[in-house]
């Protein structure tokens, strides 16, 4: 989207957008108002980057790759848990409140500090599994399984849609548990028994109070409620594993 | 292999690092491997300019083995190298070159000669063979070559430097964007910035200055008075839900839209296009790209016509040449430094061009450039250095390696 | 840090502000109903009626404890509780207890990894469970007067 309108001649429709922000040294908070020009697959983060380059240069906010694989655009928007680079922003209303996630500190405007989240990871965390996509192929020569990418992008949209966390900061959180319940999945050398350990700490798998609204957040299909549970059938004795359903 | 060197002692040369992509952070980590101090200041997060965006292909080399063996030749020896010092972040299943059409198999011969000059491990199969690795192909293939590609994951792969040169004692500035060059008596002396976390503004100074923002060289090359070739050439990507191939699969040819498919994760991402453009901040997505992404992609693998919309996006290629060339696919992607005192500013230095695959050979070749510039008589030590993983970026307390 | 620090910057390592769901008090996060689903819902109506289960339980012996006055007290409790409106506050203490309990068992058997991937299939199911029997109680109740 330029500055400059619509390639036809015309400007696309202008949506209201409330914006937190916040410096460091501030007092405090505040919302800012932009009108936006907002055209037919214009994403939420399109937008936000519309007001950086023609508004106000010192908004700040996390993006990467543009397709919800780097996980660093998380963000509420009117109140819901989503990356900013795939929500359309046409569908949202006429005014369309942007807030940085809930749970982890503001480092400034748009920007949490993530490190919130990469400090209660285990430390064992995975990051490349045996690909279960496509099953029937055979692998090349010398590679004995096809692998991918754990499906965790490390977002932390579920941290902040957690209602547990929304109360206390020890909760290790969902992103944490669902690794760990991965790693009993597919210990790769991993000893379970160092999981379970970690996992059955008060502050850990027991804090769960099954809301499954880390499950509804996560964008990247990894479920974690239904791994936390699945991770305390293992802590009281049995053994389970939750199937990946592609997304589709 | 090798860890972290200990940190820098105050006396030693201070390097001001402008650009936080993949370039800017291998460097940091290059020159700090070296015992140089090193300040790096990127304007947004980590890697949310180009680098962040591309479809996350580690090259083998084989596209440019018949029109670029310069490039195809970086690529190989870049490839293994990072397979080797960042474990654990690659999706490491080899890829395809498929010909689909009798124009695609007269590019065969070359292709295969190309690929065996320039070092490329490659492996001939029937298009059986092909469809036993890679179901979901398109059935009509009439051949198909085995090479070394690989999936990276585009952010985290370069975070791993930014990671380690953190850990090494390099002072890394995200949210902090570059007003001003500071320039006093011919020479570039430092960087006039602002801090966007609090909202202050200040100078930087340093023995040098290394301009490493990629598509955006010119518009900083301007703050010093000087130009740098460069030609900001966007192109297109297609992300689809479903992992309709794990390995990627090129389309035989001469480079040309949507030729690749690349699987990440449970995405398939359908590249790419080419155009060029005067402003890299203002990037459209042209609706007719995005629909021959989806045209060209299926004609690799056919599920990509119906699979699920995730998302489309730009990002734009650092290309070396004139800005003249029309489509942006003319111009070489090798890469280049280029010491600015041969345009008469001393203590500045860009480093440009290239593709995500190369970044540490990038990095090592203009470390090398800034050692002799500030007499420092130290090679690279990134070829046999582990990084540390991406999440030891975050981490207070260093972490143990992948 | 082996680099220059600009003067400021050493602001970025202090507290920022923590955004939480709710009305500014820490527990009230998860009543918050903007931008929630299902599981959320009902773990807020999980709570509140826990809540007033327990509100219940002191009024019942509360209740009860008139036994202890005799019984023209007694009598006169039971006047009162033949009462419209105090009729309809037991269908909404039957509601809580069907709910907390009917719910109760659906966290049962997710949260102990037993059908861990079915919470929203076994809330509605148990919701229809719970529905008939809260209205075959409710007329029993009304129907009694």
């Amino acid at each position: 989207m330029s500055e400059a309108g619509h390639p036809n001649g015309s400007s696309p429709p202008t949506r209201t957008f409330r914006v937190y922000r916040y410096k460091r040294g501030d007092p405090g908070w505040r919302f800012d108002g932009f009108e936006v020009p907002v055209g037919a697959r214009a994403t939420v983060l399109e937008a936000l980057r519309w007001i950086q380059l023609h508004r106000d240069r010192t908004l700040a906010l996390r993006h990467s790759c543009l397709h919800a694989s780097c996980g660093t655009c998380g963000m509420q928007v009117n109140g819901r848990e989503v990356l900013a680079c795939v929500t359309p922003a046409d569908t949202l209303g006429s005014t369309i409140t942007v807030e940085p996630l809930a749970n982890i500190p503001v480092l400034t405007d748009l920007v949490v500090d993530m490190r919130q989240l990469f400090e209660r990871l285990p430390d064992e965390i995975g990051t490349v599994r045996t690909s279960d996509a496509l099953p029937q192929a055979s692998p090349p020569d010398g590679i004995e399984t096809y692998e991918r990418f754990e499906d965790c992008i490390e977002c932390g949209l579920c941290l902040s849609a957690c209602p547990v966390s929304a109360t206390s900061d020890a909760y290790v959180g969902p992103a944490a548990l669902a690794a760990a319940q991965r790693l009993l999945e597919e210990p790769r050398g991993v000893d379970p028994e160092r999981i379970l350990d970690w996992a059955q700490d008060p502050n850990g798998a027991w804090q769960c109070h099954a809301a499954f609204e880390c499950t509804e957040a996560c964008p990247s299909n990894v479920r974690p409620a239904e791994r936390i549970m699945a991770l305390r059938g293992a802590l009281a004795g049995g053994r389970r594993t939750v199937a990946t359903v592609m997304p589709g | 292999m090798t860890r972290s060197a200990p940190r820098a002692s105050r006396d030693a040369p201070h390097v001001l690092i402008v650009g936080g992509g993949g370039t800017g952070g291998a460097l940091a980590h290059d020159l700090t491997l070296r015992g140089i101090r090193v300040t790096l200041v990127e304007r947004g997060e980590f890697t949310s300019g180009t680098t962040g965006r591309h479809h996350g292909l580690l090259h083998s080399g084989a596209r440019y083995a018949v029109n670029d063996r310069e490039s195809a030749i970086e690529c190989i020896e870049e490839n293994a190298i990072l397979r080797a010092i960042c474990p654990g972040s690659f999706e490491e299943n080899d890829g395809l070159f498929v010909a689909l059409t009798d124009e695609d198999l007269e590019y065969y011969a070359d292709f295969v000669e190309g690929c065996k000059a320039c070092g490329i491990p490659i492996e001939e199969l029937t298009p059986q063979e092909a469809l036993g690795m890679e179901p979901l192909l398109n059935p009509e293939l009439k051949a198909a070559v085995r090479v070394p590609d690989a999936t990276m994951d585009a952010m985290r792969m370069p975070l791993r430097f930014f990671a380690t040169a953190k850990h090494g004692g390099a002072t890394l500035y995200n949210f902090m964007e570059v007003l001003d060059l500071v320039v006093e008596g011919g020479a570039v002396t430092g960087a006039t910035v602002r801090d966007q976390v609090t909202g202050s503004e200040g100078d930087l100074h340093a023995d040098l200055v290394v301009n490493a923002t990629g598509p955006w060289s010119e518009k900083i090359a301007r703050m010093a008075g000087v130009d740098v070739p460069i030609s900001p050439s966007p192109g297109v990507m297609l992300a689809l839900y479903g992992r309709l191939c794990n390995m990627v699969i090129n389309r035989m040819h001469r480079s040309g839209d949507g030729d690749i498919v690349v699987p990440q994760r449970a995405l398939s991402v359908v590249g790419t296009s080419s155009w060029t453009v005067e402003d890299p901040d203002e990037l459209d997505v042209p609706e007719d790209h995005v629909t021959r992404m989806r045209t060209e992609g299926a004609k690799l693998i056919p599920a990509v016509a119906q699979a699920g919309f995730r998302a489309a996006w730009s990002a734009a290629r650092p290309l070396i040449g004139a800005m003249d060339a029309d489509s942006g696919r003319e111009l070489s992607r090798t890469f280049k430094t280029i010491d600015h005192a041969d345009d008469g500013v001393e203590g500045f230095v860009t480093i440009t061009g290239g593709k995500a695959t190369t970044l540490r050979g990038m990095a090592e070749l203009c470390g090398d450039v800034i050692s002799r510039k500030l007499g420092v008589d130290r090679p690279s030590t990134t070829r046999t250095v582990t990084t540390l993983p991406h999440t030891a970026f975050y981490a207070e307390t260093e972490r143990r390696l992948a | 840090m082996s680099g220059q620090e600009l003067p400021g910057t050493e602001r970025r390592d202090d507290d920022g502000p923590v955004l939480r769901k709710g009305v500014g008090i820490p527990a009230s996060g998860w009543f918050d109903p903007r931008g929630r689903a299902l599981g959320g819902f009902a773990f807020a109506v999980n709570r509140v009626t826990g809540l007033g289960l327990v509100v219940y339980l002191y009024l019942h012996l509360a209740v009860l404890s008139m036994l202890l006055r005799g019984e023209s007290a007694w009598s006169g409790f039971l006047r009162l509780a033949t009462n419209w409106l105090f009729l309809s506050l037991d269908v909404l203490l039957i509601f809580g207890i069907l709910y907390h309990g009917l719910n109760g068992i659906r966290v049962a058997l997710v949260g102990s990894g037993v059908v861990p991937d079915r919470q929203k299939a076994l809330w509605w199911a148990l919701g229809v469970i719970g529905t008939i029997t809260l209205a075959f109680s409710a007329l029993h109740i009304y129907g009694s007067r």
